[in-house]
């Protein structure tokens, strides 16, 4: 992303981002709440009109569908079909796209992996809210994609589920994907990621390795620290 | 199948299921039900003219049915998906402003043309236990109904792209109010001041003119319709509708997601 800005009337929500995610790694975006970190992320996934700046995916424009054959994108606390059941809505999501075409069994072992598999033919509206955060997990996989944005992913998920989900990413960036995840769960960010990204009020403070950046302190004490210095 | 219609396949597919599980849906079917058969006991109390009641009263219902469903499903179809962030899910992938505003259209004509053929074969059996037969003439009134919901279904999507579902189902009343009463309007004000008749002529225009869509009255007296007149209404219908579902693609994108 080059200069990427996004104003709403005066306000600017992002403001002048450069940055550049490496191929196959993990990047985590961070900040404070209302930092800009959503509103950067469905700019990436093209969702939000640019106001000035670009973004390119391999050098293309995320808003080309070819580009989006390849991105999986997983919203924050997301909502739901209701009278879908789990697997119904993964295969309209896979319906959607073109270059894979997925067979039923699949969707199926997408829910196995996500750990929704008993509960498949549910209707959405009985779901708990960490099986609709793994659905909502599940459906950004239903392409193999190659870039995969998450906002939130590990919000309501109780300890295993988290241990759980942070395992797939693993296993996905190993297979090859990019990944790039907005979080404010910070022990978990350090875990996963090789880089990251750090928002306040829509400026980039930091981009970078996470080592360069903690410098042998936990990321929680170097993030507030920086936060509370421009507060 | 290309993309396009590939698309707009999946999302009306997606939309029917939707709509055809609401339990609200089935409450108003159930409600249609009980007023079918109002109409016989009526019909049963009208002195010889049971055919006629049952014949005019049912197809009334069908079509009030048909409007309620209509435009209480239609008006909220593209604002949940923005307030509730679900289209999230489906821009986010291989898929257009169109793609999304289409599939929802054909899907919504899906589930209402389903309910809309359920009423219609409590009518016909209606219609034949009382000794009419079959009621072919009927089907053709139905048809030009779900033309008509067809019209009403792009207007509530169009305005679902940027009023709340209560507000669009005030102007979808509106419309259908106004879209029928356009002729008795115009003679209203045909001795009227001059730019009263031309706010009427302009109204006239530009609102659609639900009344092409009634033969009701036509198909209970029996009455010739010509192919030539339904070739028309379809041709008004798909023209109007097609105006009105570019209007709100083009609203749509413009939106703030």
């Amino acid at each position: 992303m080059r200069n990427l800005t996004k104003s709403f009337g005066a306000y600017k929500a992002v403001d002048h981002i450069s940055l550049t995610i490496k191929k196959g790694s993990i990047f985590g975006f961070l900040g404070p709440n209302g930092a800009g970190k959503t509103t950067t992320m469905k700019m990436l996934v093209g969702l939000a009109h640019v106001t000035k700046g670009t973004v390119r995916i391999e050098g293309k424009d995320p808003a080309e569908h070819a580009t989006r054959e390849r991105i999986g994108f997983m919203p924050e606390s997301p909502y739901f079909y209701d009278h879908l059941t789990g697997h119904e809505f993964l295969a309209f999501c896979g319906d959607l796209f073109h270059t894979k075409r997925n067979t039923d069994n699949d969707y199926l072992d997408i829910l196995k992996k996500v750990g929704i598999f008993e509960a498949r033919n549910y209707m959405i509206k009985n779901y708990s809210k960490g099986m609709k955060q793994r659905l909502a997990f599940a459906q950004a996989l239903v392409n193999d994609p190659d870039y995969i944005f998450l906002d939130e992913p590990l919000d309501g998920l109780d300890p295993i589920g988290r241990r759980e989900l942070k395992k797939i990413i693993t296993s996905l960036n190993r297979e090859g994907a990019t990944i790039f995840f907005n979080s404010h769960i910070l022990f978990d960010t350090e875990e996963l990621c090789d880089e990251i990204g750090i928002l306040h009020r829509g400026a980039l403070l930091y981009a970078g390795p996470i080592r360069d950046f903690t410098k042998g302190r936990s990321l929680e004490e170097r993030f507030v620290a920086s936060i509370e210095q421009l507060s | 199948m290309n993309t396009f219609v590939h698309n707009i396949f999946a999302i009306s597919k997606n939309t029917f299921k939707e709509t055809i599980r609401n339990k609200i849906l089935y409450g108003i079917l159930i409600f249609a039900l009980a007023y079918m058969l109002f109409t016989l006991f009526l019909g049963t109390i009208s002195l010889g003219e049971d055919l006629h009641v049952i014949r005019s009263l049912g197809l009334a219902g069908i079509y009030l049915f048909g409007v309620i469903i209509t435009v209480f499903l239609g008006s909220s179809l593209i604002y949940k998906e923005i307030e509730r962030k679900t289209l999230y899910f489906v821009l986010s992938k291989p898929v257009s402003h169109a793609h999304l505003v289409l599939g929802k259209f054909f899907g919504l004509l899906a589930s209402v043309s389903v309910s809309t053929a359920g009423m219609a074969v409590i009518y016909l059996i209606a219609v034949a236990f009382k000794g009419g037969g079959f009621d072919a003439l009927a089907l053709l009134a139905i048809l030009y109904q779900l033309l008509e919901m067809a019209l009403l279904i792009a207007l509530t999507i169009f305005f679902s792209t940027f009023s709340q579902p209560l507000m669009s189902t005030l102007y979808a009343v509106l419309v259908v109010y106004i879209g029928h009463s356009l002729d008795l309007l115009v003679n209203a004000v045909a001795n009227g001041s001059t730019t009263m008749r031309y706010v009427v002529r302009g109204i006239y225009y530009t609102l659609p003119n639900l009344a092409k869509f009634d033969i009701r009255n036509l198909v209970i007296y029996d009455a010739h319709i010509a192919l030539t007149q339904t070739l028309l209404v379809i041709a008004y219908a798909f023209v109007y509708a097609a105006a009105l579902l570019y209007m709100a693609v083009f609203l749509f994108a413009k939106r703030e997601l």
